[in-house]
């Protein structure tokens, strides 16, 4: 596809919905994406599937009487078209009107980000056939004990966005990202244990088969021979990834959504301490490499820079048109849409803990007694209005400093504000797992269920 | 019917020309309704159409696969032809002879959600949210979702196999938020079904929407959850998320030929204790994960998993059953077009046993009921499993204690099927969307009373005790 050529198109075609809207006395707003997608699957050395797809669709907003309605169609038949105005016009009819329903107004500008790695298309399919097969190849030379690929896979998307609304907005944007993950199981004497490497972001040359093969066969082997511990009180880590996990239940409760309507964690709290001196919490839609990065959001709103906590203490909330014309504010940028089927809420884009300056090793060594979780199992049931959480763990038991043997079949359990409270130490290794991202972090006392 | 049988036809040959042994075309059209409530406000009403087709190809062990929105006869011949390209491999049969499988049950809708004014919709919600708030005063916050999905689908395969099918399903979901200055907590409720709008003629949503109020309220007075092993009991009521997960996925014909669950290797053995039966069945009438066709144009069917604790069957869809030279068991499903289909649980529960639910608690000391479970998750290769006890009681001598909050329940699927003691009849189901390999599907789910002697309860110790 001639993502250059296609975004022209497609502006034309948003925009000629936005006006047939606009002629029904409608403030209107067109969204469409369109793009295509590759998925590799590499099982012992086979290509076990192979996935190409293209795929498009229209989301249409409109605000009629600060009513707001909507309607999508993958069907871009004039046909289809006029059924989807015709729907979001009927939907708006039964909203409820609020006075703070408005679509955002054209911007001088949008920043200029490098979100087109050309390589990602120029690269022939069996480079990248190959590629995912030497991610296997790398994680069973890693130990003999690697012995079944549960999964091992390439893939890439490219698409485009194309935005109008009846204020004046037009802009799109083309964009690519890769990546590639691996989950392998390691099995010794009966027992199995499963391990997984990834990498993502916008450039091709950045994926190392090398270094997530080996990463997903290192996670596996060190769990074997995991047992339980008993229940106590001792110091936690997390590690990047786990943190990540917990930054994903915090990340609703910093959005001015969840405050105006009483069920965030944070609501009253700005300027007040929330967390350790030592977190400073990002939200970045311009970040390098950043695979949520784009030049606008789901609104044609300029991306921003967001310090939510800076030295613990709360700055502010994240914005979408909505919610800052509420609280007399400018949006921040983080009009989310899930995809062109949903309204734009209020969402993360990159969103992390910035680094601190000491080693992860360092950090543990200070531990007489301790758990360094790797792995949590149901965060999707920790509670983020109340912020309650217990989660299943695996990780390494630390003894005076050292990791020694591998845990499993354990809980921790909490509370999300206790332990930002909580936490004491923060390394240096800012690792992202898709679009969000955190170094290693310890907390200082947890209860471990075992 | 989304394409004329001569066009399946050619899209199928055209598929195998390139290459392949067998060649399938999964059209469909989706149109949904969702409104949502909050702040006592119809915030969102939305409607919507996602069409598309997924053209598979398979050649021997390799599968190609390919999607588009575009249901043209020359757009979905271009993406055969890709799709058969890549399987490089020798071109396949080319004869090809529909035949319609009949289905084993007759779903009937009786009244389809689209036939309901969207006006109606809307003043059921708002119903639910009065209802909800007029609970208590310390509700402070009500959501409430509503959505309805009228899928139609054409699957035709190089087998011969033509089918084409609706799927017709509604949803309610409320969430209460209760605060009392100090604490906030939640509760919630759901319901849904393969059914259209005369669900609510079999649930009440306004009870429902009190259920979830009072269960928010009670949680800010509950005592945090203690931490440890103890005897658990689980009520009918609960829904069905343990077997789900202890058990379930790992009976997923994927993941046991691929060495990735605990299950493997073991048919005809004994795995759970004699007084479990566990079945999965997509006939039910009405249950969320109910069909008359898998994914694959293959009738849905009841499947006894375990049978008095001895492992019988797993879940099969086409490529796992083809592997093994055997028939599919009608669990091959997808979320849409846009993905591959594999094997999933339908109706998953875990049979109803001759005893008594209320001689279970009474002869219970000391441990933890679970009145309601939330969401989990499973470690199939291990068989380790957690999930979320959305409501749960201390049992003290016997009888319910007070409420606590923040338990999450961790054990070993095997291991708590070979320890269950004490199966009740009351059976009672549960919905969810179930996710695997990041398709999600909707599920039911279900459990009479049972009791599990040991289960490690993840809690809080009290900030002064240590070991």
């Amino acid at each position: 596809m001639d993502y250059q050529e296609m975004e022209k198109k497609y502006l034309d075609l948003a925009g000629q919905v936005v006006e047939k809207a606009a002629k029904r006395g409608a403030l209107a707003e067109a969204y469409i994406t369109a793009g295509e997608e590759l998925s590799i699957e590499v099982r012992d050395q086979q290509v076990e599937v192979l996935t190409t797809a293209r795929d498009q669709g229209l989301g249409l907003r409109v605000i009629c009487d600060h009513r707001v309605g909507f309607a999508f169609t993958t069907d871009f038949s004039p046909a289809a078209l006029d059924a989807c105005i015709e729907q979001a016009l009927a939907n708006a009819r039964q909203a409820t009107a609020d006075e703070h329903n408005c679509l955002p107004a054209r911007y001088p500008g949008y920043p200029s980000l490098d979100l087109w790695d050309p390589e990602i298309t120029a690269t022939p399919l069996e480079k990248k056939i190959e590629l995912a097969k030497e991610i296997e190849r790398q994680a069973r030379a890693y130990d003999p004990r690697v012995k079944i690929t549960e999964s091992c896979s390439y893939n890439d998307s490219r698409y485009l966005v194309a935005l109008a609304n009846s204020r004046g907005i037009t802009a799109a944007y083309h964009a690519a990202n890769c990546g590639a993950s691996t989950f392998v199981v390691a099995v010794e004497n009966g027992e199995s244990q499963t391990g997984f490497g990834l990498a993502y972001g916008l450039k091709f040359k950045n994926i190392d088969p090398a270094r997530v093969g080996r990463e997903g066969a290192s996670k596996a082997v060190r769990m074997l021979g995991a047992k339980r511990v008993n229940t106590q009180r001792a110091a936690v880590v997390f590690d990047p990834y786990v943190a990540t996990n917990f930054l994903g239940v915090i990340a609703p409760a910093l959005t001015a959504d969840a405050v105006q309507k009483g069920k965030s964690l944070f609501r009253g709290r700005v300027g007040q301490q929330v967390a350790a001196p030592v977190i400073n919490l990002i939200d970045d839609g311009r970040r390098p490499d950043g695979i949520a990065s784009s030049p606008f959001d789901g609104e044609g709103v300029p991306t921003g820079h967001t310090v939510l906590i800076e030295k613990g203490v709360l700055q502010c909330f994240l914005h979408n048109t909505y919610t800052a014309a509420r609280d007399g504010v400018s949006s921040t940028g983080n009009g989310a849409r899930g995809s062109f089927k949903t309204t734009p809420e209020v969402g993360t884009t990159n969103f992390y803990i910035e680094a601190g300056s000491r080693s992860p090793e360092e950090i543990i060594k200070e531990i007489p007694r301790g758990l360094y979780v790797t792995e949590v199992m149901g965060m999707h049931t920790a509670n983020p209005i109340s912020g309650d959480f217990s989660v299943g763990a695996t990780g390494i038991w630390i003894e005076k400093g050292e990791l020694t043997t591998p845990v499993r079949g354990v809980a921790i359990a909490g509370n999300i504000i206790g332990l930002l409270e909580a936490i004491d130490a923060v390394a240096n290794d800012l690792t992202f797992f898709g679009a969000i991202g955190a170094p290693t972090i310890r907390i200082a006392s947890m209860t471990i269920s075992g | 019917m989304l394409l004329p049988e001569a066009d399946l036809k050619a899209v199928l040959q055209a598929a195998l020309q390139q290459g392949g042994d067998f060649a399938e075309i999964f059209l469909e059209r989706r149109r949904t309704t969702s409104i949502s409530c909050e702040e006592n406000k119809i915030e969102r009403v939305t409607s919507g159409l996602d069409q598309g087709a997924g053209i598979r190809v398979i050649a021997g062990e390799s599968t190609a696969y390919g999607y588009s929105n575009d249901l043209s006869r020359e757009s979905l011949i271009e993406t055969a032809i890709l799709v058969g390209k890549a399987v490089q491999s020798q071109p396949g049969p080319r004869e090809i002879n529909f035949t319609r499988p009949r289905s084993r049950v007759e779903f009937t809708i009786k009244k389809r959600p689209d036939r309901v004014p969207v006006e109606e919709k809307v003043e059921l919600v708002r119903r639910v949210n009065d209802a909800a708030r007029a609970v208590d005063r310390r509700i402070t916050q009500v959501s409430v979702g509503y959505g309805d999905i009228i899928q139609e689908v054409t699957i035709a395969n190089s087998d011969g196999i033509l089918v084409d099918d609706e799927r017709v399903r509604c949803r309610l979901v409320v969430n209460a938020v209760a605060t009392d200055g100090k604490h906030i907590q939640t509760g919630y409720e759901s319901a849904g079904g393969h059914q259209g709008w005369e669900l609510f003629e079999n649930v009440n949503p306004e009870e429902m929407a009190r259920l979830a109020a009072r269960r928010a309220v009670m949680m800010l007075e509950a005592r945090p959850a203690p931490a440890g092993k103890m005897p658990v009991v689980m009520a009918g009521e609960a829904g069905g998320t343990m077997i789900h997960e202890a058990c379930g996925h790992g009976l997923e014909a994927d993941l046991v030929q691929k060495q990735l669950s605990v299950y493997a290797g073991k048919k005809g053995q004994k795995v759970a204790a004699d007084i479990v039966t566990v079945i999965d069945d997509a006939t039910i009438p009405g249950k969320y994960g109910s069909y008359s066709f898998d994914d694959e144009g293959t009738p849905g069917q009841k499947t006894v998993l375990i049978e008095n604790g001895v492992l019988k069957e797993y879940m099969y869809d086409y490529l796992t059953a083809r592997k093994e030279g055997r028939r599919s068991t009608g669990n091959g499903r997808r979320e849409s077009y846009q993905d591959r289909p594999i094997p999933r649980m339908t109706n998953t529960y875990i049979a109803p046993g001759k005893d008594d639910a209320a001689a279970i608690l009474r002869d219970t000391k000391y441990g933890l009921l679970v009145k309601r479970m939330g969401g989990g998750q499973v470690n199939t290769t291990n068989g380790d499993f957690v999930f979320d006890v959305a409501e749960g009681y201390l049992i003290q001598d016997g009888q319910i204690g007070p409420a606590v909050r923040g338990a999450t329940l961790t054990g070993n699927g095997p291991e708590v099927l070979r320890i269950i003691d004490r199966v009740a009849g009351d059976l009672g189901f549960g919905l969810g969307i179930c996710g695997k390999d990041g398709q999600g599907v909707p599920v039911g789910d279900a459990q009479p009373t049972i009791r599990i002697p040991e289960l490690v309860v993840g809690g809080i110790l009290d900030e002064g005790a240590k070991e």
